[in-house]
């Protein structure tokens, strides 16, 4: 099978558009300026902003900003993604709308989601009710609708969240969709636009860089935050040649691998990163000679340009092809970075050129980077992208006339649900929710808590929030529970990730001002921080990835363990949901309507997928569906594609209401499963998900 | 001196979060980080630095600073008392 790019969008503080990306790109013009757009007290800290307010974005795209909330993450993903879609000619010219006809998923990465808005109206939602619109905005997925809704209707939405590396890995969900078989055409990317709360995050962790970056320099003293979006349209090269579409590039490999070292560090011998970019070349089936270039992550900390060098040099010994880093034109764009370098790469590929590394002096203990104009023929590129958390993924593209393929195994392993463990508001760790429920009284009630100490040494536990206790807890019960030590790989879905750390750290820099941030809370904020320390936890170095797309943000995570498992990627998975409610989140979520008298509990659960059936297997898991904004008809149909199984009921009554319920009802249907196969459906005004478990002992 | 020291102690053990840990259970003269004293890390150092600022008025630029003023609690209090300006 051969994964071919037929569209690109970009939107960075390097330009609006591939056109001007390039022109920046090859006149050397760097993106890296005074603060303009965000507020705040930091100016001493130059930035990669986009050069457009959200008034000029909203003006661009029709959209009104009295009429409909909007964020700036989600603005310049509209910018980006209309580039990509228009190039792909999947819109109509005149209404700017998908073609009816066609419809398939789109896949995005953010961290920040909402948050600029959540910044800047903070007090207001806890104090009166005028920009209560504004609540819902706030979470990754939201934002991931509020791009897609523009364009009209996608199949299937879902956002990965795991900090710097989300965008890539967004790639690589939509790459095994395309594998398995499932669509035809998938839209990947990210966006993520600058804010108070990871500016101030980032410079309590004192790796800010008050000049301009220096990647791989001596003189390397930290980064220059960035923003913006970009998009990349993937489909299998027979759809492309059925629909006339012209390919640009192929992506011809991908991987993905976890540092499982440190919360924000990277391993001095870069072991994730070196994994990320082995397994990556092994996926595309090319040798390390083969590359013709690298964009690095090269951020310009001490940390990560060292580490990645190191890991560079072991992968490709004394031929170190051309590499260099593009943050010293775009600053670091964080979760968008994935796919704006992805883009940079193909305008290399077509134009024939390596893209420089400027303010480039001084190599000291690092690799010497591109840091003199070139032109070069590029065939094949290697691209990184690498996360807090250890979260770290590689990507490959080969230019379009390549002829070798993206092995398409499409076997379909059967896959077991070896064990469960779950803390929530009943009793944690244990089956006495079956016959002695705690009844739910409360409007809230928050989850107990699990004997840890067991599992975590002090000096560890001692900085971690109780959602990341409950993680660690659950995780080491289930893989104990499956008898497997280390999973290949850990895949979390949450709502909302750590709010209760992201609320402290947004409370003080609301109430107190941009000063003496802690960067404990900061570094507990992001939503991969749950599947980073259960890797840490556990040294698990394999596939890591982190869901953050509200009520299906589990079934995103089952979904990408079931695509891994099926093709035999990997042999077993850790898949985890987890969220948590603060009794202030919980009232502002009230005061939106968005409970609707539920009651509100948190979520902790792990499960151990394999592809082999240990004799104590609880049941298999055969087939699942996520559809976004289904109509009646694609309802049934789905329903029909089941064939004929008995519906599992909701916990609701049980375990009560979160982001991630879902996997509490896959839980009990798999623990009370007899000998009849049972869907487990969810359903909300949005998203509609159906799990199809399967009886072991029935073939 | 000696009131400088306990009143750290009592500050680390509150803003390290170290559970189970007292004033008198810390070696004034053992290292901070590392193995072999209280075994801090990079982000419990990034702490140490707010820490710093908020309570006695020294703000330091550079997380390289903080190698040698947070050696261990002597160390720590000898350069509080000759810096601070709070």
């Amino acid at each position: 099978m051969k994964i071919v790019i037929t569209g690109a969008g970009i939107i960075s503080a390097i330009g609006v558009g591939k056109a001007e990306t390039l022109v920046s790109l090859r006149e050397q013009r760097s993106g890296i300026r005074p603060l303009c757009y965000l507020k705040t007290d930091h100016h001493e800290f130059p930035v990669g902003e986009v050069q457009l307010s959200n008034d000029e974005m909203c003006a661009m795209l029709g959209i009104d900003p009295s009429k409909q909330p909007t964020t700036r993450t989600a603005l310049m993903g509209m910018v980006a993604l209309k580039e990509a879609l228009e190039q792909a000619q999947l819109i109509d010219s005149k209404t700017q709308r998908l073609k009816d006809s066609e419809t398939f998923p789109l896949i995005s990465g953010t961290t920040v989601g909402g948050m600029d808005k959540s910044e800047l109206y903070y007090l207001d939602f806890l104090e009166n009710d005028s920009r209560n619109e504004y609540i819902s905005t706030h979470d990754c997925g939201a934002c991931t609708e509020m791009i897609a809704d523009h364009f009209g209707r996608f199949s299937m939405l879902s956002t990965l969240s795991t900090a710097c590396s989300s965008a890539a890995n967004a790639v690589i969900l939509g790459t095994e969709l395309l594998r398995s078989g499932q669509v035809e055409c998938v839209v990947v990317g990210g966006s993520e636009c600058i804010t108070k709360f990871h500016l101030n995050g980032f410079a309590s962790l004192m790796i800010l860089d008050k000049e301009p970056c220096r990647p791989f320099d001596e003189s390397r003293a930290g980064l220059n935050l960035g923003e913006g979006a970009a998009w990349l349209v993937l489909e299998t090269e027979e759809y492309a040649r059925r629909r006339n579409a012209t390919p640009i590039a192929r992506l011809a490999g991908y991987g993905n691998a976890c540092d499982a070292f440190h919360q924000t560090a990277t391993s001095a011998d870069g072991e994730g990163p070196y994994l990320a970019m082995k397994k990556a070349l092994a996926n595309a089936g090319i040798k390390p000679d083969q590359v013709d270039y690298i964009n690095a992550h090269g951020t310009g900390t001490g940390n990560n340009d060292i580490s990645e060098s190191t890991a560079i040099r072991r992968l490709f010994g004394e031929q170190v092809p051309p590499m260099s880093s593009t943050k010293a034109f775009t600053g670091h764009t964080t979760s968008a970075s994935g796919t704006i370098e992805a883009v940079i790469c193909l305008l290399a590929m077509q134009h024939s050129f390596l893209p420089v590394n400027l303010r480039f002096n001084n190599a000291g203990d690092c690799l010497t980077p591109v840091h003199k104009t070139t032109n070069k023929p590029l065939r094949y590129v290697l691209s990184n992208a690498f996360g807090f958390g250890g979260n770290d993924s590689a990507l490959v593209f080969g230019t379009a006339a390549n002829s070798s393929d993206i092995a398409n195994q499409l076997s379909s392993n059967k896959v077991y649900l070896l064990s469960a463990a779950q803390i929530s508001a009943q009793e944690p760790l244990c089956n006495d929710w079956k016959d002695n429920p705690i009844p739910l009284t409360e409007p809230l009630t928050r989850s107990r808590e699990a004997d840890y100490k067991q599992f975590i040494p002090p000096l560890e536990a001692r900085r971690m929030g109780r959602i990341l206790k409950r993680a660690i807890a659950t995780a080491r019960t289930a893989t104990a529970q499956a008898g497997i030590d280390t999973p290949e790989a850990i895949i979390t879905g949450t709502g909302l990730g750590c709010i209760e750390n992201t609320e402290i750290f947004l409370d003080a820099l609301c109430r107190q001002g941009e000063d003496q941030m802690m960067p404990t809370r900061f570094m507990q904020s992001t939503h991969n921080t749950i599947s980073s320390i259960v890797a840490i936890n556990l040294k698990a170095h394999g596939y890591n990835a982190t869901y953050a797309h509200n009520t299906v943000s589990f079934q995103s995570a089952l979904l990408d363990a079931m695509l891994q498992l099926r093709r035999g990627a990997i042999c077993n998975a850790l898949v985890c949901a987890h969220d948590e409610m603060t009794p202030s989140y919980h009232a502002l979520l009230c005061k939106g309507g968005y409970l609707k008298g539920k009651h509100a509990t948190e979520c902790a659960v792990s499960m151990m997928l394999s592809t082999k059936d240990n004799g104590h297997a609880l049941c298999e898991v055969a087939d699942m569906r996520i559809l976004y904004r289904p109509t009646e008809a694609e309802k049934q149909r789905a329903r029909k594609e089941l064939g004929d199984v008995s519906y599992f009921g909701s916990t609701e009554p049980i375990f009560g209401t979160s982001y991630t319920a879902p996997s509490l009802d896959l839980y009990a249907a798999a623990n009370t499963i007899k000998d009849k196969p049972v869907a487990v459906e969810y359903s909300d005004d949005k998203y509609y998900t159906l799990i199809l478990l399967r009886p072991c002992s029935v073939s | 001196m000696e009131e400088l020291i306990l009143k750290l102690k009592k500050e680390i053990i509150e803003v390290l979060n170290l559970e189970d840990v007292k004033p008198e259970d810390i070696d004034s003269n053992a290292p901070l980080f590392g193995a072999e004293g209280l075994g801090l890390d990079s982000i419990d150092a990034l702490e140490l630095i707010v820490l710093m600022e908020k309570n006695y008025g020294i703000k330091l630029q550079d997380p390289n600073q903080g190698k040698e003023i947070f050696k261990s609690i002597n160390v720590m209090a000898d350069y509080i008392s000759k810096n601070r300006t709070k």
